[in-house]
């Protein structure tokens, strides 16, 4: 019977290499977009939390909302302690973020000054790496800023050169306090990131008044799995009432529901392709059943019943299903691997400085990522899907009355 | 009358009153008018007439391939009739054989696995297989053509193939519905003396149709059809 079946599918070559090799494409090419894709979003994802800030991010209730230097978190002390005692957390990082101005002989600019340890920021981003002049806080000058390289052209500052930060205190009174200029940060960004500066922790909050008070503690959890069990645990430490624990989806929902969205629009196009291929798959197996009307015939007149006359189509299918994902297979992989080891620079695709709901995504590489549960996933769709497609003419084949079937030659 | 006192004495095919209506659309076609009849084990039967008279109707009928719409066909005492048709397919492949008057073979199958098709369903053996099909092959000179898809031999020699399958099933009959139709009359001859001598040597009962005279000549029973009815039965010994 198998025989039979297997042997059929080769009947109309033309046909079934057709329907295999649109199996095959549409198989292979969802495991690539699936690699992809997957990849991307992880990249996304950890740029969209590198700018964030981290996994988690605790402020003083209702930062979020005004992004004034008043809301701190004003005991940072057991928040972070209990944190760092978390096995799940890879890094704490204590941040005083101030909106400010930026001033020099030249003019005024707006700033959104860090105040960082930067040993504590390497495990989320080695901002070193984006440094195009001067150093990170060098220890020759008394109070060092890194600023973008845009920032400096804007106020013709060079490193060594004096700038003035005015701010607004922690008890809302103004500010100045004076910096030097330590190093300059790529300008490649576009947006926001081009306001970016930085400062150690220490200084930024002596020139607010801050004390030991911070305004942001951005956690870095090493797996997304384990977000929620940190929030909840921060939650619970004393003091968290006036505190705001957020996952950094919550923070910038527009972020993540651009990603989603993006992934439900992926979705809906291998639906669309999905049923693309089901008609063409069940409207040919229709064709081949009609064409087959007298041998179906045939084999019901020598004994072989209506459920094994559907089989026989049924495995036909199988069969086909198999050959198709056999190529796809190998064009997936092939796919997936050459761009797994060579990546796609986004930037070259045309893609370069692109921002997503204001985080700039620049100098994403692109590689592909396949995670077996998705791709076992991803092949028993593909085969359930050749298998519907062949159960409506595998019926019309079985309801074939042998007397009829046997009356087509006159 | 009940099926257990059939058994051993009954008729091999009792055919009662069976009537056969076609239903095209608004048309009615009465394609069997109340047939009655009755073959013996080992008989060698034609049913002659006219194209259209009934003669494929009245063969699908005793060969369980489709339902009469009144009165019934008996095979050895039991009702064949309104079997569903998954045991009708059963009764087939346990009882009956059939050739039919052209496109008899599975065309992606060799001839030897064409044969062998209804003896690996019946779950035979590979040696059986070979032990009943060898000689059968032999027999009807098809031996070095086993390997042979059907579109690789001539009409004469597929016809021949289907034989060798009906026969290599075992079956209580067989039946050929026009199995010379598509033949030259010289090939023609060869298969039908074919299956006539199949028919003395193991006493295999035959049913076939034909509106060939020449195939009727030699056929030792001549049933004659006409619009659905028998006009005549006639036992010949002369052929
Ligand atoms: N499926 C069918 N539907 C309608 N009429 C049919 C069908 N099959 C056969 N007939 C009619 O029944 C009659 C007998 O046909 P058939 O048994 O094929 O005759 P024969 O085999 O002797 O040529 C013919 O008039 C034919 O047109
Ligand atoms: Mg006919």
């Amino acid at each position: 019977m198998w025989k039979i079946a297997w042997r059929n599918l080769w009947r109309n070559r033309t046909r079934t290499v057709i329907i295999a090799s649109a199996i095959a494409f549409s198989y292979g090419l969802m495991l690539i977009s699936m690699g992809v894709s997957a990849d991307s979003y992880a990249r996304m994802e950890e740029k969209a939390r590198e700018a964030t800030g981290g996994s988690v991010l605790v402020h003083g209730a209702g930062w979020w909302e005004g992004q004034g230097s008043d809301v701190v978190v004003a005991d940072p002390e057991p928040v972070m302690t209990r944190a760092e005692a978390m096995p799940e957390v890879e890094a704490v990082m204590p941040r005083v973020i101030i909106n400010g101005l930026l001033s020099s002989a030249r003019g005024n600019e707006a700033v959104r000054l860090s105040g960082v340890v930067l040993e504590r920021e390497q495990a989320l981003a080695d901002l070193r790496e984006d440094l195009v002049a001067g150093e990170f806080f060098s220890e020759e000058l008394d109070s060092p800023v890194v600023i973008s390289e845009g920032l400096a052209q804007r106020l013709s500052v060079e490193v060594g050169d004096k700038v003035v930060l005015t701010a607004s205190r922690v008890d809302g009174e103004v500010t100045r306090a004076l910096f030097y200029v330590s190093g300059l940060l790529t300008s490649g960004m576009a947006g926001e990131a081009d306001l970016q500066a930085y400062a150690p922790l220490k200084l930024a909050q002596e020139a607010v008044g801050m004390g030991d008070a911070l305004t942001q503690v951005g956690v870095l959890v090493s797996a997304v799995e384990a977000q929620n069990e940190v929030i909840a645990a921060l939650q619970k430490v004393e003091g968290a009432q006036a505190l705001e624990v957020l996952s950094w989806q919550q923070a910038v929902p527009e972020m993540s529901g651009l990603l989603e969205f993006d992934a439900a629009v992926n979705g809906i196009y291998f639906v669309v392709i999905f049923l693309i291929v089901l008609f063409a798959i069940a409207n040919t197996f229709l064709m081949a059943v009609m064409e087959r009307v007298r041998e179906y015939g045939l084999l019901s007149a020598l004994g072989v019943g209506p459920g094994q006359v559907g089989r026989l189509v049924i495995w036909e299918a199988f069969y086909l299903a198999l050959v198709g994902m056999l190529a796809g297979l190998v064009l997936g992989l092939t796919g997936h691997l050459t761009i797994a080891s060579v990546g796609i620079d986004m930037a070259a695709m045309g893609a370069g400085d692109m921002e997503m709901a204001g985080i700039a995504m620049n100098d994403l590489v692109v590689r592909s990522h396949l995670e077996p549960g998705r791709w076992l996933l991803a092949s028993a769709m593909v085969l359930a899907v050749v298998m519907i497609s062949a159960v409506y003419p595998a019926v019309r084949a079985m309801r074939l009355a042998p007397s009829q079937a046997m009356r087509f030659y006159e | 009358m009940s099926d257990s006192a059939a058994g051993e004495d009954a008729p091999l095919i009792e055919v009662r009153d069976l009537e056969r209506i076609y239903h095209q659309g608004e048309v009615e076609v009465r394609a069997l008018r109340g047939i009655n009849l009755k073959v013996e084990r080992g008989e060698f039967t034609a049913l002659a007439g006219p194209s259209g008279s009934g003669k494929t109707t009245l063969l699908n009928m005793i060969g369980c391939l489709d339902d009469p719409s009144s009165g019934e066909v008996r095979i050895e005492g039991e009702r064949v009739s309104g079997m569903s048709r998954t045991q009708a397919a059963e009764y087939r492949l346990g009882h009956i054989g059939f050739v039919f008057q052209a496109y008899n073979l599975i065309p992606v199958l060799t001839a030897w696995e064409n044969a062998e098709f209804v003896l690996l369903m019946q779950g035979v053996s590979r040696e059986e297989r070979h032990a009943i099909l060898d000689p059968l092959f032999e027999r009807v000179g098809l031996a070095e053509y086993k390997d042979r898809k059907p579109h690789e031999m001539s009409g004469g020699q597929q016809q021949r193939v289907a034989v060798v399958r009906a026969l290599g099933s075992r079956p209580r009959i067989v039946l050929a519905d026009e199995p010379t139709a598509n033949l030259d009359s010289a090939t023609s001859a060869s298969l039908l003396d074919l299956m006539l001598e199949l028919n003395r040597e193991r006493g295999v009962t035959f049913v076939f149709s034909t509106h060939d005279e020449m195939v009727i000549e030699r056929a030792r029973r001549v049933i004659r059809l006409d619009s659905g009815r028998v006009v005549a039965d006639e036992r010949d010994e002369g052929a």
